[in-house]
């Protein structure tokens, strides 16, 4: 991934990312998907035959089982030859019971063999897991630094065919600072308007000659009190 | 959520008392302009990959700035891109953009909220960063 970045950063700084000139070109492209392709393979391959080396172990164990049953069912029909003198057959009994033990000991090294190749074999596959995340996220920067040049030379060269020319930030800024001034003088305006049906302006009006309805009606009021005082 | 979606959704939807006013962009790349009412100004570009929807803004062009000042503009802005809202600053080719990414499974209600922050969020940079123009 790092060696990723500092292509397409190395790329940029050159000024070589213009249209045409993709930073990670198509073959570069092309090769990350290979590597992604072959790593999909490689992990599905290693799923395969761990699955298959799991299959046999299991069978291995089974198998092993089978040898150790045997082997003590046998010891006991053993000792029932003995206890009834049978020395012969006590003997064949015991030669069978070694090769049930012959059995199990070859099985448990086998399985021990294959036990370690499953070990390896997880191994494998976590890594290959590993690498595949990391060809996902490097083709996924690659691709999407390829689009967006993509996308904004695009819009470049629409915006420049409608217009004469781009617009430049400070037009932009003009533009803005327009349609601020509009929405502030329509806002004044219904501000105002809105006075004017409340009749508050007519009030405040007054009250700007000196004419204050409230402050009248207090002294009269109050004027009326100062006349009847005893009441 | 594709272009003819949205394009769709965005036409005859109001988001926060906005409108949307939809024009693809022709090419080979799927770009609608998305012009945000009330931020005519600075329409936002939108396209969709299969990863995420990108929308951007322009801001500014590298020679339209103050070269001596260009230093300080980029750690303002660095120190801008974190508290943005919805929308990181950038810049690609020559131009300083102001963008955000959502995902591909983003509802029409994500992605109005996307644009309009983003169309007011040019707004205010460039009249923050107005100081820095050549």
């Amino acid at each position: 991934m790092r060696s990723i970045l500092n292509k397409l950063l190395t790329a940029m700084r050159g000024g070589v990312n213009e249209l045409g000139e993709a930073v990670v070109d198509g073959q570069g492209n092309r090769i990350l998907e290979q590597e992604l392709r072959d790593s999909e393979q490689e992990l599905k391959q290693a799923k395969q035959e761990l699955a298959a080396l799991m299959a046999e172990s299991a069978s291995l164990a089974r198998q092993i089982r089978s040898e150790q049953d045997n082997a003590s069912k046998r010891e006991q029909d053993a000792r029932k030859a003995i206890a009834a003198g049978q020395e012969d057959l006590a003997r064949e009994v015991a030669e069978r019971i070694v090769g049930h033990e012959r059995r199990a000991v070859e099985l448990t090294q086998t399985r021990e063999l294959l036990q370690q190749r499953i070990a390896g074999l997880k191994e494998r596959v976590q890594r290959a897991e590993k690498q595949l995340a990391d060809y996902r996220r490097e083709l996924q920067v690659v691709k999407t630094n390829e689009r967006v040049l993509r996308t904004t030379a695009q819009i470049d060269t629409n915006i420049n065919s409608q217009k004469s020319s781009l617009n430049t930030a400070k037009e932009t800024l003009e533009r803005i600072r327009e349609r601020q001034a509009r929405e502030e003088d329509r806002q004044t305006a219904s501000a105002t308007l809105e006075k004017e049906l409340t009749g508050a302006d007519l009030d405040e009006k007054l009250k700007a000659a000196g004419i204050d309805g409230e402050q009248d009606a207090i002294d009269n009021v109050l004027a009326r009190l100062k006349d009847n005082p005893a009441q | 959520m594709d272009i003819q979606t949205l394009t769709l959704a965005l036409g005859d939807s109001t988001h926060a008392g906005r409108r949307f006013d939809v024009m693809p962009i022709t090419g080979d790349e799927p770009v609608l302009q998305v012009t945000v009412s009330g931020a005519e100004e600075t329409p936002v570009y939108l396209t969709v990959t299969d990863t995420q929807i990108l929308c951007l803004a322009y801001l500014f062009d590298e020679q339209e700035l103050n070269p001596e000042r260009l230093n300080e503009l980029h750690e303002n802005m660095l120190r801008l891109s974190v508290p943005m809202p919805l929308s990181s600053l950038g810049k690609t080719g020559d131009h300083y953009v102001v963008y955000g990414a959502l995902s591909p499974t983003s509802g029409a209600a994500e992605i109005m909220q996307e644009l309009v922050t983003l169309a007011e969020n040019a707004i205010d940079l460039l009249q923050t960063f107005e100081d820095y123009l050549a």
